[in-house]
Parts: C-alpha cells; structure tokens; sequence
C-alpha cells in the first residue's frame, strides 16, 4: 500500500543550544520533555483507537459467543451457535447473495468507470468549462448518501416519477424499478455508482495531473502513439492510485449501499437487495440480537481481512511506485 | 507541466484536434448531465404546488412555482433543530479530528521515537476494519457511557476513523524542506514549538482540505447517527430525511420533501464548489503520486 512505501524522515538533532541546563548528574528536563512529545502528540489518536476500534473488535468476539438481547442484564454463553445459527438462516445466504452481487458489479463500476472520466477530461483540463465539470460530477459525493436516496425514490416512484415518465413517452411500459425483483437491486446499483463516482474521480484525477509532463514530451518525440503514453507510462504512473482505490472500495462498498438499501428498498422485495451490513443491522438494531450481530460483524471482518491479503498477494506487485 | 507544442503541426492534424475537443466535450457534458439531473428535478420539485407534483407530463418548471413547500417544511418536521444538530456535530467531529490527526501526522513524519513506525502501522491499520464490524460493541459502550441522543455519543466514537487524513497530512508535512525545520532546531525551538509556529502555517492548505473533508463526513453520516439519535426532534438532517419516506404516496408530502432535501445539501455544495480547487491540488501536491 502506498501508505507504508514511505519510509521516515530521518530526524537528525543537532546540539540545540537550551542543552546548556543540563545538570552535572546527566538529567535534562527539557531533554526528558523533548522524548515525550512524541508520545504525547500520539497519545490522543491511539488511545481513541484503542478504545473505539481495537477494543471492540475484541468485545465482538467475546459477544458472538453469547445470547443477550441488550435490555436482559445478563448473557448466556451458547459456545458456537451464532455462528451455527447464522449459517442456517436462510436471510443470511440471501444476504450473502447479496453482497457477492454487489461486489461483483460496483467494485468493477466504481473503480474503472472513474479512471475513463478521468482520462476523458485529462486532454481538456485546461479549458475554462473544467471547473464546472468538476463541480457537476463531484456533486452526488460530496451530499448525505440518504438525501441522494431520496432524490432517487422520487425518481424512482411507480406512478408519479420522472423516469418512468420518460420511458413511457418513448413507448415502454413503466417498470416497477423498487418493488420488482429483477430490477430492484439494479436500481441500488445505480444511485451506489452516481454517489460514490466523484471521490475516485477526484484521486484519478489529481495522480493524471502529478505525471511529470517531460516523460508525456519524451515519449511523443520518440513517437509514441497517445494509445502508447497511455499504456506505458500514464497507467503504471497511477498504478498507486488505482491500487488504493481498488482496495478501498473492495473494502466500502457493501457498507457504502447501506444508506441506499435503507432508503430505497429495505433490503426488499423478497430480500433481493438486502447485504450482509443490512443483515447486521437488522439482527442488532431491529431484533437487538447482540450475540448474532456480533458474530455477523466478525464473519466481515474476517472476509475483509483475506481480501485485503488476496490484493495484496496478487494485485500489488503490479503497481509501480515511482 | 503540461504538453508543450514540439513540432508545427499540419492543420490536418490541427482539424482532427479539434474534433477530438469537441466530441470529448459533448460526451463530458452528456455525462455531467446525468450526474446533476437528480438535484435539477428535486429542485423542480421543491418549488411545485402539490397540484403540479402529481401529473401526465413532464415539467421541469412549474406553471406556478410556489415558495411554500419550504416552511411547510419547516413545519411539519423539526427542520431546523436537524439543521442544528447537523452543523454542531460538523463542527465539533471536525475540531475534534483535526486536534488528534495533525499532531499525530507531524509525529509521524518529522520525529524519531521508540515504536513509530508500530504506532504508525496502528494506525494504518485502522483503515482495514470496515466501520459496521464495531458498530454494535461501540453502540454497547455508547450506551454505558449514557450518551444516547447526545451530540457525543455521535461525535466521540467516529474521532479515531482518521487514518486517511493522518496520511494525507503526513504527506503534506514531508514535502516541506528539511532545511525549514533544521534552522528551527538550530535556534533551538522546542518541538511543540516547531509544530505550532513552523510547521502548521507551512502545511494550511491541507489542513483546510482535512477540514473540509472532515465537515463534509460529518454532516453526511447516516448510520451511525440514525442509531445514535433516535430521538425524533434530535435527528440530523441526513438522518431526518427518513421520516418523510413513509408518505410517499401523499403528492403533498413530496413538495416539502425535496425542500429539505434542497436545504440539506446546500451547504455541502457550497463548502465544496469554493475549495475544489484546494482540494485537488493538494491532493496532486500530497500523496496520491506515482
């Protein structure tokens, strides 16, 4: 990951000229301050991961093995049953279903469908409608995801929507795009590229613009096709970014259609577009089985975990850190 | 940067450029279109009379475009106190955030100590654990600490999501020049000091774009906030935004819908529509590099 690539600054210290207080016996308070800024500058963001993130990860698996429904004061161990449960409930393999659905059409939507835009308005980054460009296609990004939703759900809506509108003054038959299940998790799918298009294409865009432009003029002199300069030296160029961003959404975009499935479907019809966060949050927040949930959360994390690794493996050595 | 013009080129090939400008506009501007028709209809919308939400035909303006669809709004739904809570949760996760990253960032990239690239590794780490697999331990904790329908029950537990802004200011902090923070220990300021007066007015750019990402999070967070604040008066705008989907087949409850809608995401657009500029330089300036 590009994240670790870098290695530290080397901080070398010359003589500060406050070391003069040091005493005979080798002690310096302000030397002893000097070693524990670090730490103190640290200490804050540590502790609140430690208490917010690595801890309840811990406390997951300690309450997957539990039965409590969060209002009894007391929980009953039940060993492996959740997970036992979970795999016989068959809300669950829909949900999984779901998920892999997802997965398998927005990760390849949101991570090439904004590297085309970019490399589309790369040849016109210098005209003066660029800025307008910009601020239209970033626009779904940086709004609420539910308010989205709801722009959508109007649009969307059977009866009275402009989609449906537009589709039957061309001759088609209105579609029940929410309520049907064919078409239901396609609408998701849909309002999750239109949301989630711009911050990728924003990362896109800003590795483009860092290719130095002298290799762009070296490779033309030496007559290289534009088709060429893409291939050989723009795509490795950004080969970081792309891998970042593949690995991001890899890891976001089930949670990311979680504001979309509220909103639009309820994981309905039949649980055609429900995943396996919603699965989460309906086992925990709507039926507050805490020890099923917990074992849900575990079960995505663990998944996460061996993807991440599979990238890693097997994309990473690909990338080309410049 | 940029491609200089190497060679005089043929009017040919000047001919083809052009086409190529051209085309690659319109399929842009196609595009662009497709992305803002949403916000173009719930604007419409907003401003129909509950007569003109339910028709045949296609109307982008209304015949008679009303402005009552936004105190209705405001008066059927505790609109204002969402916006409220909204802004104050954008404000004080965003402070907060910035108080624990930047620090950190600077630790990280300019100060050798015991353990840092562990502490770093930490919290690089953190990027790995989707959000929803804590969701339910940290809702527990909330609950303990009594801070249901409260702004920190909101705030405190999505401080440490913050690795991303760590590493982008980290970037940031590197690319300034060695000799800068030399000269500072040679006068010998402290390190407190070399992060306060050398380093943060060095490094403003970023910090504004941290700032503004950060705002941005905050005021758009949907899960964690609907679990948190299930008060209905004490919703967030993002949050609120559900109650109104229960009516959906009422044509006099879409009007006000988009109304709050449009209120809700001016303030996003407007943050960004005056730092995109900020936004993309740093992020060509700090990180995302070959």
């Amino acid at each position: 990951m590009a994240v670790t690539s870098e290695s530290h600054v080397p901080a070398t210290r010359p003589p500060a000229s406050r070391e003069v207080t040091t005493t005979r016996s080798g002690f310096s308070w302000y030397r002893f301050a000097e070693g524990a800024t670090p730490y103190l500058l640290i200490a804050p963001l540590i502790l609140l991961i430690m208490v917010f993130i690595y801890w309840p990860l811990i406390y997951s698996v300690y309450l997957s093995f539990f039965d409590w429904n969060f209002v009894r004061p007391e929980k009953d161990f039940i060993g492996w049953d959740n997970y036992t449960r979970m795999f016989n409930d068959p809300k669950f393999m829909r949900a999984l279903n779901g998920t892999w659905k997802y997965f398998a059409a927005l990760v390849p939507i949101e991570v090439i469908l904004p590297l085309v835009i970019a490399l589309l308005l790369f040849p016109i980054r210098k005209s003066r409608a660029q800025t307008s460009y910009r601020i239209m296609l970033f626009s779904p990004t940086v709004i609420a995801y539910s308010v989205g939703a709801v722009m959508w759900l109007w649009i969307f809506n059977p009866q009275q929507g402009v989609l449906n509108k537009v589709l039957m003054e061309v001759g088609f038959d209105r579609i029940n795009w929410l309520s049907d299940r064919d078409t239901a998790i396609w609408s998701v799918i849909i309002v999750a590229t239109w949301k989630t298009l711009g911050f990728h294409l924003l990362l896109y865009m800003a590795a483009l613009e860092s290719v130095p432009g002298d290799y762009i003029d070296a490779a033309s002199l030496d007559g290289a096709s534009n088709w060429q300069i893409m291939w050989s030296i723009r795509f490795p160029l950004i080969s970081p970014t792309f891998f970042f961003v593949l690995v991001t959404t890899v890891i976001s975009v089930n949670d990311d259609v979680f504001g979309a499935i509220n909103v639009l479907t309820e994981g309905g019809p039949f649980d055609s577009t429900t995943n396996i966060i919603y699965y989460l949050y309906n086992q925990g927040f709507k039926y507050f089985q805490i020890g099923s949930a917990s074992a849900v959360s575990i079960v995505i994390f663990l998944a996460t975990i061996f993807i991440t690794w599979l990238q890693f493996r097997f994309v990473e050595r690909h990338v080309h850190y410049g | 940067m940029g491609s200089m013009v190497i060679a005089p080129q043929s009017s040919g090939a000047k001919q083809r450029d052009r086409i190529n400008r051209i085309l690659l506009h319109t399929l842009v501007a196609a595009i662009c279109f497709l992305t803002i028709f949403p916000f173009v209809w719930m604007v419409s919308t907003a401003f129909k009379p509950a007569d003109e939400i339910f028709t045949k035909d296609i109307r982008l303006v209304a015949n008679h475009p009303i402005l009552s669809n936004f105190p209705d709004a405001f008066k059927t739904f505790p609109v204002a106190r969402w916006m409220w809570n909204s802004f104050g949760i954008g404000v004080l996760t965003t402070l907060g955030k910035l108080a624990i990253s930047f620090p950190a960032a600077f630790a990280f990239s300019r100060l050798k100590f015991r353990g840092d690239k562990f502490f770093f590794a930490i919290v690089v780490s953190t990027m790995i654990v989707p959000g929803v697999v804590t969701m339910v331990p940290n809702y527990v904790l909330v609950s303990d600490l009594g801070w249901i329908n409260t702004w920190w029950g909101v705030i405190v537990p999505s401080l440490p999501g913050t690795a991303f802004y760590v590493f982008l200011l980290r970037q940031s902090i590197l690319t300034l020049p060695q000799d800068l923070i030399d000269a500072a220990k040679l006068d010998g300021a402290s390190t407190i000091k070399l992060l306060w007066q050398i380093v943060l007015p060095n490094v403003r750019p970023a910090i504004a774009v941290v700032t503004i990402l950060s705002f941005l999070g905050a005021w758009n967070q949907y899960m964690w906030p609907m679990l948190i604040l299930n008060d209905f008066n004490n919703k967030t705008l993002a949050t609120g935004m559900q109650f109104f989907t229960a009516n959906v087949e009422s044509a006099q409850m879409w009007g006000p819908m988009m109304a709050t809608a449009t209120i809700a995401i001016i303030p996003p657009l407007a943050i960004y529509a005056i730092a995109q500029k900020q936004i993309i330089s740093t992020f060509v300036t700090s990180g995302f590099k070959g």
